[in-house]
């Protein structure tokens, strides 16, 4: 991705995209890619902003997706027939929050992801630059790079880990987190 | 019947012990209205203290997000205290259907056909270990406690808690505590940087006893897998037990918690009442790992490999602590020659 369409994206994440922007990034070759980096931004800004990430209404991102999928029709027209105002378009949360479920949550993150799909390392991209700054720097691992075996294997010991502090002993829904997400693989 | 007995009674003394999260004293908000009155004069201890004693006896609903690294999860929570029995439904909202439902000590769990997730994998395999000592940990002792103000959190007042690890060997934590019910609604693990490691917060909320039976019946269609938290079988009870192997340093204040119910004994557990790591050993089979440190969120994954008697064994050290501190733990580890080999060949 070009560092105009990363731009866009991030004009979008504060309201600040104009139209054209937003469609040469819906027309972006990577679909994928696009949806991964705004998925990630929209995850951020969730956490910074204490949005809620759950329960939004299904239909309004049929709109939105049908939206996308028909990139012909003007899609603040089609999804969101908001003014635009002072040449920027500001998008509304609603569709800001539709979007962030249609690309982001709603496109298979989640239990659901498929193996051997590269993204799955995403579950280790906690291996954190700032870690590299400790003394461990030479030995810091890659787990990107594990295969399907070793990665399983990591998620086994973190899952046994997670266990002492789960539903037994008595840190409940924290525990039911961290268990989860240990097996996740997302 | 007797191991449905005991199992109540060690996870019982558990929870006393790690009291810190999410179950809150309902029965305080009830009975001791005068002490809600006195929130002025509460010290962060005070509030500390109130996230223990009642722990599961509070009723609610709502939705949390739960997030780490790069992973953000959210699920929909239903717990309820009756009886003397904790019942509690969580519902997967992220991807495919899934739920957890608990009723007391019965546990049932049904996730999506598809995906990654091994049904026998998240769920407890096996009983607990009777755990922990029975006193409090005095967290205290290895963080600094401060009341740092008011907010609001889901809808509810809080107060915000700090605890600022003392030394390195730990992460800090910042808790949000409902001010009636004591009930923990948000919590952060920051590293020495005050960096975001790890976030736990309720989106929406509602304490009340008033939830209607069917939300906490299984409702998800798929196969059903049910267990039983039961205790330990007595040999296996043993705190802290390192068959064949030596911790040789551990940091300050971290004490053998539960063994885990896996790995043949070979695991252990340490924690200094916040915290906890866990520590794996054993002989290396056909898989190779890499050695290493790598982390998601506030957990740190190590690996390490050393040879006992001309075979290879593999130590991993797994835990909600820094990098540098899991290293240290694992390298400190030593094998007993004759019991490596021993066990090399029970294994076989």
């Amino acid at each position: 991705m070009d560092e105009r369409l990363r731009e866009t994206l991030s004009a979008m994440m504060d309201d600040e995209a104009d139209e054209l922007s937003v469609r040469r990034l819906l027309s972006h070759d990577d679909q994928n890619e696009v949806r991964e980096q705004w998925q990630r931004w929209q995850q951020v800004r969730d956490l910074m902003h204490e949005a809620p990430s759950a329960s939004y209404s299904v239909d309004v991102a049929g709109a939105v997706r049908a939206a996308i999928d028909d990139q012909d029709i003007p899609i603040a027209d089609k999804a969101e027939p908001v003014p635009r105002a002072g040449g920027y378009w500001h998008w509304p949360v609603a569709a800001m929050v539709t979007l962030a479920l249609l690309v982001g949550f709603g496109a298979g993150a989640g239990w659901g992801t498929a193996p051997g799909d590269p993204n799955n390392a995403l579950a280790f991209t906690g291996v954190d630059q700032r870690a590299s700054q400790l003394a461990l720097s030479k030995e810091e691992i890659a787990l990107q790079r594990l295969d399907e075996q070793q990665l399983r294997q990591v998620r086994q010991y973190l899952l046994e880990h997670a266990q002492h502090n789960s539903v037994g002993a008595g840190r409940g829904s924290m525990g039911y987190a961290r268990m989860v997400s240990a097996n996740g693989g997302y | 019947m007797n191991i449905l007995h005991k199992g109540k009674h060690a996870t019982a003394r558990m929870l006393m012990v790690i009291a810190w999260f999410v179950f809150a004293p309902f029965m305080a908000a009830h009975a001791d209205n005068a002490a809600v009155d006195a929130s002025e004069s509460m010290t962060a201890m005070d509030w500390l203290e109130r996230l223990g004693p009642a722990l599961n006896m509070t009723s609610y609903e709502g939705v949390f997000v739960y997030a780490r690294g790069d992973q953000v999860h959210s699920m929909r929570i239903a717990h309820r205290y009756r009886n003397g029995q904790v019942e509690e439904r969580l519902v997967m909202q992220d991807g495919g259907s899934g739920e957890i439902v608990r009723k007391g000590m019965d546990v049932v769990c049904v996730l999506p056909d598809q995906g990654r997730i091994r049904l026998d994998e998240v769920i407890p395999s096996g009983p607990f270990a009777e755990a922990f000592t029975n006193q409090l940990m005095p967290v205290s002792q290895w963080y600094q406690p401060a009341l740092m103000g008011e907010d609001r959190v889901a809808g509810y007042e809080v107060v915000t808690v700090d605890l600022t690890a003392k030394d390195n060997d730990r992460y800090s934590h910042r808790l949000w505590v409902e001010k009636e019910t004591g009930l923990l609604v948000k919590s952060h693990v920051r590293d020495i940087d005050d960096a975001v490691l790890e976030h736990f917060q309720y989106t929406s909320l509602e304490i009340t006893d008033d939830i209607a039976d069917e939300k906490f019946e299984v409702q998800t269609e798929g196969r059903e897998i049910t267990r039983h938290l039961g205790a330990p079988e007595p040999q296996q009870s043993t705190v802290g037990r390192m068959t064949g192997w030596t911790l040789n340093w551990r940091p300050d204040g971290y004490m053998p918690a539960a063994t885990p119910s896996s790995s043949n004994g070979k695991a252990v557990a340490f924690s200094d009442g916040l915290a906890t790591f866990s520590v794996f050993v054993e002989p290396v089979k056909g898989l190779k790992m890499p050695t290493g440190a790598s982390r998601v969120g506030a957990s740190t994954v190590y690996i390490h490999e050393v040879e006992v008697a001309e075979r290879p064994f593999l130590i991993v050290v797994v835990g909600e602590i820094p990098p540098e501190t899991a290293r240290k733990v694992a390298r400190s580890v030593s094998i007993d020659d004759a019991l490596a080999q021993r066990w090399v060949a029970s294994d076989h």
